[in-house]
């Protein structure tokens, strides 16, 4: 099939399909990878450059975006106060989950390992949306959970970039070449801090006055290829590259106008991004999930319950009630972008393979249209069992 | 387009400092919702500079932050993020306002002032003098000078 016509017909499938999951009150990313799957169905998977080159692109911005619009560090330390124990919890527990089923079902270490990263990083837009609908989110469980989401993503970054690391070696490292992935990652980090503290505001009031069109929003675009970039070089994946180069504009003000940010968000949002999780639909192997059927129903069960059972343990332990810290458990359940770029960077790196990958992206569509109506049960278990809890805030 | 200008005023030469609104109201970090809705009652302002206790620009308030407050919970759930969600439960000014607003200095002139308002597509633009807030200029600020001038 022609180029042209393949990235028409499915980002025309993805919007569709996106819309319709959306009206019917689930996240877009399900009907964007619904549509990879028609796609597949309809034209049996072509073998296309071009829409793999914009997916790899859509799961750099995605980050990207994560890192340039959402960090906020003064959000960031309220949130590692609250939310610290319960987090730690629900993404350990996850993580143990993951490795476990890998372990049960026999697959090799760097498998192992992907399938717990995959299982530890939670999406909580899903939950947010309930939350808003039930009138929780001002309440203490609600905020927590929220920063719950900010940290969580911050340590299913890292746990990425270290699982990555390691499998570029091939092997589990020992010693030194602990010390060398170690070694790498801060030194990463350190030039991108660097850049970030230094050089980009400076940088940007040049470009500030530049007379070329849209100067700033390429440069903004220029710094997530080339923080993408630079983190390849480093050894080190480039959506991790692109989340840290997205974190160190986030306080550039020249980098951050309004505009500017909208016009990054249209070619995430509107055009990258939405290939890229149609992309992972069409990687779908609808076969490889018959086949793989008992597994992936216990990817399903241990994903889901390694969130609720950590969140659970965590929260009681952070102090909160039994209700409480249910409603926390169901909440950090959904998973949907970044669990997608670490299983399609799993996949390209050949550790996991079309049975891992597929039940995994099952687990990611049944997690969404599952936790939201968990979640309505479980508030209204507290609500049914204890008094109203006054709410923080005065209603708007 | 040059040509016209010369021809007319050059405001290549008028600096903001000239036409800026010098007596601005605004907000400090601390102010509670409920007093900025107040603010937003009483006068007519399309938006609020939010400064720190010792004059220094922090941010804006504008009518837009007010719906997406006021509406979050209309608003389709894709566009609910971590920032969005967090902005929704701030109970101040700083917690809701858009941080890195627009700014010049007061020497910019008019012409590049004017530039800058159609490139980022911002109505009004914060007048900074080395980190603390002097003035506010809108677009209407300039559209008035130009009449006023041809007169």
């Amino acid at each position: 099939m022609h180029a042209l016509l393949a990235l028409l017909l499915i980002l025309f499938l993805a919007k569709v399909f996106g819309e319709l999951v959306e009206r019917a009150g689930f996240p877009s990313i399900l009907g964007e990878i619904v549509a990879g799957i028609v796609f597949g169905l309809l034209f049996l998977r072509p073998d296309n450059e071009a829409l793999l080159f914009f997916s790899e692109l859509g799961a750099i911005f995605l980050l990207f975006t994560a890192g340039y619009k959402e960090i906020n560090l003064r959000e960031l330390k309220t949130a590692s106060k609250m939310a610290l124990i319960p987090t730690l919890s629900q993404v350990l527990v996850a993580f143990g989950f993951g490795f476990l089923i890998g372990a049960i079902f026999d697959f090799p270490q760097m498998a192992r390992l992907f399938i717990g990263v995959a299982f530890s990083i939670t999406s909580i837009g899903v939950s947010v949306r309930t939350l808003i609908d039930l009138d929780y989110l001002s309440k203490k469980i609600g905020s927590t959970m929220l920063a719950s989401a900010i940290l969580d993503d911050l340590i299913g970054i890292f746990m990425l970039s270290v699982v990555i690391s390691i499998a570029a070696n091939q092997q589990i490292p020992a010693g030194m070449e602990i010390l060398v992935i170690a070694g790498k990652m801060l030194g990463f980090i350190a030039v991108m801090a660097v850049l970030g503290r230094v050089v980009f505001p400076v940088l940007f009031t040049y470009i500030h006055r530049m007379r070329v069109k849209e100067s700033i929003f390429a440069f903004v675009v220029m710094i997530a290829l080339f923080s993408a970039y630079l983190a390849e070089a480093f050894g080190l994946h480039a959506v991790i590259g692109a989340f840290i180069g997205g974190a160190c504009l986030s306080s550039v003000p020249l980098a951050k106008i309004e505009d500017v940010q909208s016009k990054v968000s249209g070619i995430a949002y509107g055009i990258f991004i939405p290939i890229f999780f149609a992309f992972i639909g069409l990687s779908v192997d609808p076969a490889a999930i018959q086949a793989a059927g008992l597994f992936a129903l216990l990817v399903i069960v241990m994903a889901l319950s390694g969130k609720l059972i950590g969140g659970f343990i965590g929260s009681r332990i952070a102090g909160f009630d039994s209700y409480d810290s249910l409603i926390f458990g169901v909440g950090v359940m959904p998973r949907a972008g970044i669990e997608l770029v670490v299983i399609s960077a799993g996949r390209s790196m050949g550790i996991i393979g079309d049975e891992i990958f597929s039940a995994i992206v099952l687990m990611v569509a049944v997690s969404v249209i599952v936790s939201p109506v968990l979640l309505k049960f479980a508030i209204k278990m507290k609500e049914t069992h204890t008094a109203p809890e006054p709410t923080n805030t005065q209603p708007r | 387009m040059n040509d016209h200008q010369e021809i007319t005023i050059d405001y290549a030469k008028i600096s903001v400092a000239e036409i800026m609104t010098r007596d601005v109201v605004t907000v400090i970090e601390e102010t509670t919702i409920e007093d900025l809705l107040e603010l937003f009652g009483e006068h007519h302002y399309h938006s609020y500079p939010v400064v720190t206790k010792i004059g220094e620009l922090s941010g804006i308030i504008s009518e837009d932050i007010v719906l997406e407050i006021l509406l979050f919970d209309r608003i389709p759930a894709s566009g609910h993020t971590h920032l969005s969600a967090v902005r929704s439960l701030g109970d101040d000014a700083s917690g809701i306002m858009m941080p890195y607003p627009v700014t010049v200095s007061p020497d910019t002139s008019l012409s590049e002032t004017a530039d800058l308002m159609l490139r980022h597509r911002v109505d009004r633009i914060c007048v900074v003098d080395s980190g603390k807030l002097v003035g506010i200029l809108s677009k209407r600020d300039i559209v008035n000078e130009i009449c006023k001038r041809r007169d």
